[in-house]
């Protein structure tokens, strides 16, 4: 079963583009990865999804009714963080998540101490003295304490440090274990390449590519580094399926997807000092991605 | 109810300070009343003194300074007008505090319908009013009582201590729909001061024009404290006017706010 179905989702504010014909869909109990630079409508989607914005043409639906009609019945079994976090400024953390609690039935009150305990958290600092990285932990707490079925993270883990990022993913993957399908939108890859399975990739407000992870990494690129005595003749390497080409001194690297015969066939004969053939990162895949148009 | 519980907790301070301070001006300027009601008669003079369309604007043409309630309009006419700027700015502020503080991530995505929270807000800014008032009106009715050396108009009195209501009821849902109609508000206050002060120049100057149409334009105009001394009751026309803009406010709030776009941050 799909959670999240988007369908031909198209924003525009005003004359500027947000998000063009967006489709994917995220099934149930999956971590879904969603990723993009800056600006290139994650937020967009998100916010659409949540019905804080609407859309200008095309329709989403989560748990399989539309997010905009249903939205109030529907928010009740998402959690959202957002990219940044804001909260009524005097409160103290205690009582903006009491405020939060409110609006949900059946909420498990010790839910609070207990998250709280995982972030490290002080409940009793006031909003407005608390560093971003800790505003953040409050809405980490916030987003899951009424333990959503959809949990919609938004660039999660900006100000985050490594150590409660990883206390973080701990508990998405918990909350996920249990049951709770993950939307995670990032620019971050590693973080994504950490949790997610499946991926979707943004740009300019289309989705460039759906993909399972792995598939991406192992399948179909591999990252090659080799080290010459003497002079390299890059035209040598120039053949289908072989992208970000970068030359340093007498160090080659690319990545490569298709026949790896291929390319041994090339370096037959050649003087090598060194060469390594990797899995490469999401990142490099994901440049790659992005210069396609460019 | 918990989003009511929440504003209501969130104007506090700020409800305090204008109630003690509607009230308090109030107070301090009829306590001047005992000491110049025996010149009451020369003040009079010297209004009458004055060219016509000067004493029109100041609202004592037909001024007869000979009981409490007549000087008690003047200072009224003030509280009138502060009180005001304060409704406005509740008005003003309930909704668009969400987006301007960028708190609307976090209150709009919890399960409940925009209507519900816009609801909740209007309501929470109907109970500060009503407080307000109540608080006003205790406060001047106490003063007035024991000011005042004889009987005096009781309706009269409510008459006019009413009009707070009314008027702050008014500017409440127009600075509602103020924030709704526009896409991001970064300051309240010199919206709603600007706004107050334009409805209260138009009256000004229609007190010395006496235009018909231009009467309908200003909401300080349905409760001319002056009139009311004179017909012992509102304006039936006023009335139904106001009510009707009122509720057309209200209307486009809902309307506007179902439709609208949160700004990401």
């Amino acid at each position: 079963m799909n959670v999240i179905e988007i369908n031909q989702l198209t924003k525009y504010y005003g004359k500027h583009r947000g998000i063009e014909n967006v489709n994917f869909s995220v099934e149930e109990g999956e971590i879904f990865g969603f990723i993009g630079p800056n600006g290139s409508g994650k937020s967009t989607t998100i916010r659409a999804l949540l019905s804080l914005i609407h859309p200008t043409s095309g329709t989403a639906t989560i748990f399989g009714k539309d997010c905009i009609k249903y939205g109030s019945e529907l928010r009740r079994n998402i959690g959202y963080l957002p990219s940044e976090v804001f909260y009524y400024d005097h409160m103290k953390v205690i009582e903006v998540l009491k405020y939060s609690a409110s609006f949900y039935d059946d909420v498990d009150y010790t839910r609070i101490q207990t998250l709280a305990d995982v972030m490290d958290l002080d409940l009793n600092k006031r909003i407005d003295d608390l560093s971003y990285g800790n505003k953040k932990k409050v809405g980490i707490v916030q987003g899951l304490l009424h333990e959503p079925k959809l949990i919609i993270l938004d660039e999660p883990t900006g100000g985050l440090d490594p150590l409660i990022q990883q206390k973080f993913f701990d508990l998405i993957r918990t909350e996920n274990k249990k049951g709770a399908t993950v939307l995670f939108s990032s620019h971050i890859l590693s973080e994504v390449q950490k949790l997610c399975g499946r991926v979707a990739i943004i740009k300019d407000g289309t989705i460039v590519k759906i993909e399972n992870i792995r598939n991406m990494q192992k399948h179909n690129y591999k990252k090659f580094t080799l080290e010459y005595r003497g002079v390299i003749d890059v035209h040598h390497f120039n053949l289908d399926g072989i992208t970000n080409l970068t030359l340093n001194e007498n160090t080659l690297h690319f990545l490569f997807k298709g026949d790896i015969n291929r390319i041994v066939e090339r370096l037959q004969g050649q003087a090598l000092l060194n060469m390594l053939v990797e899995e490469p990162n999401l990142e490099e895949i994901f440049m790659h991605y992005y210069q396609k148009e460019d | 109810m918990n989003i009511l519980k929440q504003e209501l907790r969130m104007g506090r301070k700020s409800l305090i300070i204008w109630c003690l301070s509607l009230a308090g001006i109030l107070v301090l300027f009829m306590l001047i009343y005992p000491s110049i009601s025996s010149q009451l008669e020369d003040f009079q003079k010297v209004f009458k003194s004055f060219p016509l369309e000067f004493q029109r604007a100041l609202g004592v043409v037909d001024l007869k300074l000979d009981t409490i309630l007549s000087y008690y309009q003047f200072p009224f006419t003030y509280i009138l007008l502060a009180g005001a700027v304060q409704a406005m700015n509740m008005g003003v502020a309930v909704i668009s505090s969400e987006v301007r503080e960028k708190t609307g991530d976090f209150l709009f995505v919890k399960p409940v319908t925009r209507n519900r929270i816009i609801s909740m807000k209007i309501l929470a800014v109907l109970v500060q009013i009503l407080i307000t008032n109540a608080f006003v009106f205790v406060a001047a009715l106490i003063t007035v009582t024991i000011l005042s050396a004889e009987p005096y108009n009781v309706k009269l009195f409510v008459l006019i201590t009413s009009s707070l209501l009314f008027i702050q009821i008014f500017f409440a849902s127009l600075g509602l729909f103020v924030s709704a109609f526009l896409r991001r508000i970064r300051t309240v206050l010199p919206i709603s001061m600007g706004v107050v002060f334009i409805f209260y120049i138009i009256f000004l100057l229609n007190e010395t024009l006496k235009d018909e149409k231009l009467g309908l334009i200003s909401p300080f105009g349905y409760f001319d404290l002056s009139e009311l001394s004179k017909t012992m009751n509102y304006d039936s026309l006023y009335l139904l006017l106001w009510f009707v803009l009122v509720g057309l406010f209200i209307f486009l709030t809902f309307r506007l706010f179902a439709r609208k776009d949160l700004p990401s941050i």
